[in-house]
């Protein structure tokens, strides 16, 4: 495996010393076929252990450790590094506060998803043993269960940007996925919910959420399903 | 499935669907235009061709909505969009003023056009 020399800028804040990001080179030699999160792991490692950053998996799964890669927003540890010319800038996911580094706040992104009761909301019996679907029934939520919660949609969404108190492309598909499973009974409290000015109408269809979803969920046609149906009832 | 949730027409439900038909209304149009002007008959659209076709009441109608419906449209367009960068009453009365009152202007324009310049030509 070849070893290349790459220069790699971290917009790094500490909010204790610094007044505002500021942009840090480094310098290293990386395989080829080496991650983000590899990078960062030696840089952190190697040469400065002050460097802030989430990780856990590192296997695409957990959504832990999403960021900004020369402009777009990736998952670390399933990006090689050979997919970026010349220089990497590494900054933190846009869209949300700057706890430390590449660390961000994400607890309003969490409460939003909290309020669209991201869990199976059953009111009939409970069957004998579990709940039954066809693959057919199923094949309506397939990608959408498949969402690890990185952040990485809601994060890219100019909405968002505009206004945090809209509730994003991963609350609302989480909202999805539970409105279009038939083993659900609250569609209609949680299309209540989304219904609303801040809920699914500020989604302008921009696409960059499907762009950024490391997972290539397609968010923005499962909103516009969404938004059909939630016509379709109101009607 | 139950229609026991709040109706759509104060959360942006409403204008979101009328944007999507209004959009496929302008579609028609611009494609009934399109053919209308340049696939038949004279080939290059001449001056005198278009006051001919402005003399009559079906043509003028036609183009009345479009003329609606593409206001309309661009419109709450900009609205919806402006919405999410304002928070404040104020500022969200003031903007919607200045768009329905352009609104109101370009269609007091246009209507002129459509019936009254197309009439005396």
């Amino acid at each position: 495996m070849s070893k290349e020399k790459r220069i790699i800028k971290i917009l790094r804040y500490d909010p204790a010393n610094d007044k505002k990001p500021h942009w840090v080179d480094y310098t290293g030699e990386f395989d080829s076929d080496s991650t983000i999160l590899d990078v960062l792991n030696d840089i952190h490692w190697k040469t400065d252990g002050s460097l802030a950053y989430r990780r856990s998996c590192r296997s695409g799964i957990c959504g832990s450790c999403a960021m900004k890669v020369n402009g777009q927003n990736i998952l670390a540890c399933e990006t090689p590094i050979h997919k970026f010319k010349g220089k990497i800038k590494i900054e933190p996911l846009p869209g949300f506060a700057i706890i430390k580094d590449l660390v961000v706040d994400m607890d309003l992104f969490f409460e939003k998803l909290k309020k669209v009761k991201p869990y199976l909301v059953v009111d009939k019996p409970l069957p004998d043993k579990e709940f039954t679907q066809s693959p057919e029934e199923f094949e309506y939520i397939r990608e959408s269960v498949t969402c690890i919660l990185c952040g990485a949609c809601t994060s890219s969404c100019p909405s968002l940007w505009g206004n945090e108190d809209y509730l994003g492309p991963a609350a609302l598909l989480k909202a999805y996925r539970f409105i279009f499973d038939t083993r659900d009974d609250g569609a209609n409290e949680r299309m209540d919910i989304v219904n609303d000015k801040n809920g699914i109408w500020r989604c302008h269809t921009i696409f960059n959420c499907m762009e950024a979803c490391p997972k290539d969920i397609k968010i923005t046609e499962y909103l516009s399903r969404l938004k059909v149906k939630i016509v379709e009832n109101s009607i | 499935m139950d229609k026991n949730f709040k109706e759509t027409s104060r959360s942006g439900g409403i204008i979101w669907l009328f944007q999507r038909v209004s959009a496929v209304i302008l579609f028609v149009l611009l494609m009934a235009h399109y053919v209308t002007y340049h696939f038949i008959g004279h080939g290059i659209v001449k001056y005198v061709d278009v006051i001919e076709k402005m003399k009559a009441p079906w043509f003028n109608l036609v183009q009345f909505l479009f003329l609606f419906t593409a206001l309309y449209h661009g419109i709450n367009g900009i609205w919806m969009v402006a919405e999410d960068y304002m928070k404040k009453k104020g500022t969200r009365i003031f903007v919607f003023s200045i768009l329905v009152m352009l609104g109101a202007i370009l269609m007091f324009v246009g209507m002129l056009t459509i019936f009254k310049a197309g009439a005396k030509l």
